[in-house]
């Protein structure tokens, strides 16, 4: 038997399922979670669970324990970078990325921002991609890295300085702005389409 | 009948290179002026036709095959029940385990030699044992619920009568009382089918039901048992081959988990109780009447709890699972929790788990704290264990305790008997209370008339006993079988296989009885062991430790002997101080001068001599592969096989240790509760025995440590040359034998 905290101050938390039934509505394969059988192959499998406040595993009893606020605050479901570990690994064949990355564009669309700036950097990717179609490295950079002002922009630019030279050494970013792809129209209309479907990314 | 006997040497397989073959023929002829032959490939067809020739012509009937070990080619060195056939092992446990062409090598050949041309001068033809009566075929199945049903039709399917005693008035057991089952392949619930069953069986002009009855009294053994019925009152008696005891099960009681709320609340109920409404049409309170909405299911209940039930029951998720679905059926809105500490839904039952959580039934993993009411309604409160926080459930119907099974034989109480006159822990009356595994642990349900007791003993939990690792039907009371829920808790499918395979084994026991040859493990042995009563002292050794319970009493004390229930395994050989119990092929005089045949050098030849009795079932096939793997060990030890180390008589430690061996080792089965002993108490008895060996070795004045127990698996081979090497270093400590040269 797991160790049993006692946070409710004594008081036994009560258990509902409404959580869990907003979770089924609105949430990208949310009916999913109702399979896991709790195994915990998935938080095994994910490379970042040890940088995350639940693993996947705890996710799915969160939800339907009731416990919206942890859910959604989660930084769990913002950290989650889509290396499909636990999707092909998973014996109930729950998709645990596409229900990771639901969770956190739901819990965005509900006014939680988990972790500020994973969310800044997938509004800018985003934008990027809708005026490019594809990333310009030291646009998407300098925007990231001064999300928060001026002062932690230039300490962050410094520690990545060398990775920077190194980029620009082996023309993985160029001096120059990059030039929109071809057929940006196209690729635009597709956005748009995605963006009508609620499937606009996690960002801000 | 006249022995003619012929040694024969096989010098294939390495044999010839390893040993010199000539010299081991002047042993024979010297010690024990046989002729010996020698071939290249004794096995091989102008080998076989040799041996065949030698039979037809010269009238040779007693063989000495020095070859392989006995326990591979017996069914080509098999020469008909007319010959007796020695089988010296020269290849696994000489030509292969030890250094070619030695002098070591070579005493160790010879010695195995004369070992067996010492057996086979004693060995006298087994005949088989005839019972005066006729002996009786037909199948006595005690329970008409699925097991017994099954076991019953699978009988008849065979071409064999089967008798049926139910308790109840009707058949079908609890099955008959369930509303749904689930079967394979695990996908939706199923009807029971179990009338159909019924009408098969009770249309079956091969099966012969009783209902309303009960087994008063069995008597006789197999192929003679005598079954007393009392049938809606009237007696009748039938002449019975075998039984197969499918008496199934009982709920844990209920009443002792009132920390679940049971017996507190009304609207807290067992699992059977759930069952019984839902069959009877509709699922409501219990208390009122009402709907239920909010069920919870409690898994576990008093189950793997080492305060109420220690074990798993195997079945108690699934039927959670079965109801569940039907207060989905009954109101998809019902919402329903199942608190598990780990739901087991073995093999594909893991589908129904699937479709259960499809279905959206909330499973929660933890253990309850609380059950309470509250505004009429009850609440659960539990340790989550994967939240790892205290929750709780409220406004809830319905809770259902998931109850394990308890095997029918089961008593509630443990019974008394009075105690004999040493037993230390007898109270004021005088009585003590009896061990599970005695015969008289057990709610009635054979009322066999054995002086070992009158039901099946049965391991720790109350079940029957069965050799669970290797042979799960048999019991410890030869052609009688349990099968079913009473031998461990098993699921209906389970079942049919379970009660298949018992029918199966009661038939081949009335087949094999009738032939006068044993049934499982010695299948096919001709011997059973005959008792000169003049010297018997009416001890009852042999009555107490016969595993099979084979012996009872006559009205003077005197034992009694039933040969069609004995499994030929020379346990009371071991025990019968006067040693006056002997089979055919097997005794104690014979072993005896099969360890005085070893030839002992003399102490300053520093050439100890170590025997080792060892067990034909697990340890010498182990010690075959430890030879087959090339392995080495000590060429100083003399290995002679026995039925069982329970066989083993103490006199001949005696014997070994008078004569100058400086060591004894057995090599038998584990013991205790997860035992691997073919004859189950043999290798226990044979522990228990050495340790009043310590007086004999007094007597002698001989150190202990010159006699050593050691339990070895069929796996253990890789072990053995190890402990045998060990010992040989604890002899070399301990110095020679001071009796050598007597
Ligand atoms: S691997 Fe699948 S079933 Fe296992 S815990 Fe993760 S999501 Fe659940
Ligand atoms: S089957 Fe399930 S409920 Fe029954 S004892 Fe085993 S684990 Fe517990
Ligand atoms: S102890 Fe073994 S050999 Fe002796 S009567 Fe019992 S079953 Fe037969
Ligand atoms: S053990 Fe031997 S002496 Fe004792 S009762 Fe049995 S046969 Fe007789």
């Amino acid at each position: 038997m797991g160790k049993i905290e006692n946070k409710g101050g004594g008081r036994p938390v009560g258990y509902n399922t409404s959580f869990a039934e907003e979770v089924f509505r609105n949430v990208d394969f949310g009916e999913e979670i109702k399979m896991c059988m709790q195994c915990g192959v998935c938080a095994a499998s994910c490379p970042l669970s040890l940088k995350m406040d639940f693993s996947p595993r705890k996710i799915f009893t969160l939800i339907r324990a009731g416990k919206r606020e942890e859910v959604l605050g989660s930084q769990a479901i913002m950290l989650c970078t889509s290396c499909y570990s636990c999707k092909v690994r998973c014996p109930r064949k729950i998709p645990v990325v596409d229900v990771m990355h639901g969770l956190a564009n739901y819990a965005l669309r509900q006014g939680f921002v988990p972790r500020k700036n994973t969310s800044v950097f997938g509004g800018e990717f985003w934008r990027q991609i809708y005026k490019l179609g594809r990333i310009d490295e030291k646009d998407l950079s300098r925007r990231y890295f001064f999300a928060d002002g001026l002062v932690p922009g230039i300490k962050n630019s410094l520690e990545m300085m060398d990775m920077g030279l190194q980029m620009l050494l082996h023309k993985r970013m160029k001096l120059l702005p990059e030039r929109p792809i071809k057929g940006i129209k196209a690729l635009r209309r597709m956005l748009d389409k995605a963006e009508q479907m609620g499937k606009g990314g996690a960002r801000a | 009948m006249d022995k003619k006997t012929i040694v024969y040497i096989c010098t294939g397989c390495g044999i010839g290179d390893a040993v010199n073959v000539d010299q081991l023929k002047e042993v024979v002829d010297e010690d024990f002026s046989l002729p010996c032959k020698d071939h290249p490939f004794l096995c091989g067809p102008e080998g076989l036709a040799m041996l065949k020739q030698d039979m037809e012509s010269e009238g040779v009937n007693t063989f000495v095959l020095a070859a392989c070990s006995g326990r591979v080619n017996y069914d080509v060195f098999n020469l008909g029940p007319e010959a007796i056939v020695e089988r010296v092992n020269l290849r696994e446990q000489v030509a292969w385990s030890m250094p070619p062409q030695d002098e070591d090598t070579q005493m160790l050949a010879e010695d195995n030699l004369r070992i067996a041309c010492a057996k086979v001068k004693d060995t006298k033809l087994p005949e088989a044992f005839k019972a005066e009566e006729e002996y009786a075929k037909d199948i006595l199945v005690v329970g008409g619920g699925l097991a017994g049903l099954t076991a019953a039709l699978e009988t008849a399917k065979a071409g064999y009568n089967a008798v049926l005693v139910e308790k109840e008035a009707t058949l079908g057991g609890w099955l008959a009382r369930n509303k749904k089952r689930i079967t394979m392949p695990y996908k939706e619930l199923t009807d029971t089918g179990i009338e159909d069953l019924v009408s098969a069986v009770t249309g079956n002009p091969k099966i012969k039901v009783y209902t309303s009855a009960s087994v008063e009294k069995v008597e006789g053994g197999p192929g003679l048992f005598s079954v007393a019925i009392k049938a809606d009152g009237n007696a009748v008696t039938e002449r019975i081959g075998a039984i197969v005891q499918a008496n199934g099960w009982v709920p844990y009681d209920a009443n002792k988990l009132g920390h679940l709320g049971y017996g507190k609340f009304k609207d807290v109920v067992t699992n059977v109780e759930f069952e019984l409404m839902a069959a009877g049409g509709k699922i409501a309170r219990p208390s009122d009447g009402k709907e239920v909405k909010n069920t919870l299911f409690i898994q576990c209940a008093g189950s793997r709890d080492p305060e109420h039930l220690p074990y798993c029951s195997s079945v108690c998720c699934m039927v959670s699972l079965k109801q569940a679905t039907y207060l989905k059926e009954q109101d998809p809105e019902a919402v329903n929790y199942i608190l598990y500490k780990d739901m087991r839904t073995v093999g594909q039952a893991e589908d129904f788990y699937r479709k259960a959580q499809n279905d959206g039934n909330i499973f929660i993993r933890g253990s309850v704290k609380e059950v309470g009411e509250s505004g009429g309604k009850l609440f659960v409160e539990a340790d989550d264990e994967l939240l790892a926080e205290r929750i709780r459930i409220e406004e809830i119907d319905l809770v259902v305790l998931a109850v394990g099974m308890v095997p029918a034989t089961k008593p509630l109480q443990t019974p008394r008997i009075k105690a004999p006159q040493d037993a230390p822990d007898k109270d004021e009356e005088g009585m003590i209370e009896v061990q599970p595994d005695s015969g008289f642990f057990a709610t009635p349900a054979l009322r066999l008339a054995y002086r070992q007791g009158p039901e099946l003993p049965t391991l720790k939990y109350g079940f029957p006993d069965s050799h669970f690792i290797c042979f799960p039907y048999e019991s410890r009371r030869t052609g009688i079988y349990a099968t079913g829920c009473v031998r461990k808790p098993m699921e209906t499918a389970k079942v049919l296989d379970d009660a298949v395979g018992a029918a199966m084994k009661a038939i081949q026991c009335c087949e094999a009885t009738a032939n006068g040859i044993a049934v499982h493990p010695r299948a096919g042995d001709m011997s059973y062991p005959e008792f000169n009563m003049n010297r018997c002292t009416q001890c009852k050794r042999c009555t107490e430790e016969c595993p099979f319970g084979a012996i009872n009493e006559d009205e003077k004390g005197n034992p009694l002997p039933n040969p069609t229930r004995c499994r030929r395994c020379g346990v009371c050989m071991g025990a019968c101080p006067e040693r006056i119990i002997s089979f055919k092929n097997y005794s104690v005089p014979m072993i005896g001068n099969m360890i005085k045949a070893i030839h002992v050098p003399e102490e300053d030849e520093e050439k100890p001599r170590v025997v080792a009795l060892i067990c034909e079932n697990d340890a010498y096939p182990a010690l075959d592969m430890a030879g087959i793997k090339r392995m080495k060990w000590s060429p100083y030890v003399r290995f002679i096989p026995v039925r069982c180390l329970g066989s083993v008589n103490l006199v001949w430690v005696a014997d070994a240790l008078s004569r100058g061996i400086d060591g004894l080792l057995l090599f038998g089965c584990r013991h205790g509760d997860d035992y691997q002993c073919h004859f189950i108490k043999g290798s226990e008895l044979a522990n228990t025995r050495l340790g009043k060996v310590s007086e004999t070795l007094d007597r002698l004045a001989l150190e202990s440590d010159r006699v050593k127990f050691v339990e070895v698996g069929i796996s253990d081979y890789h072990k053995i040359p190890q402990i045998i090497d060990e010992f040989m270093e604890t002899i070399e400590s301990v110095g020679p034998n001071p009796y050598k040269g007597w």
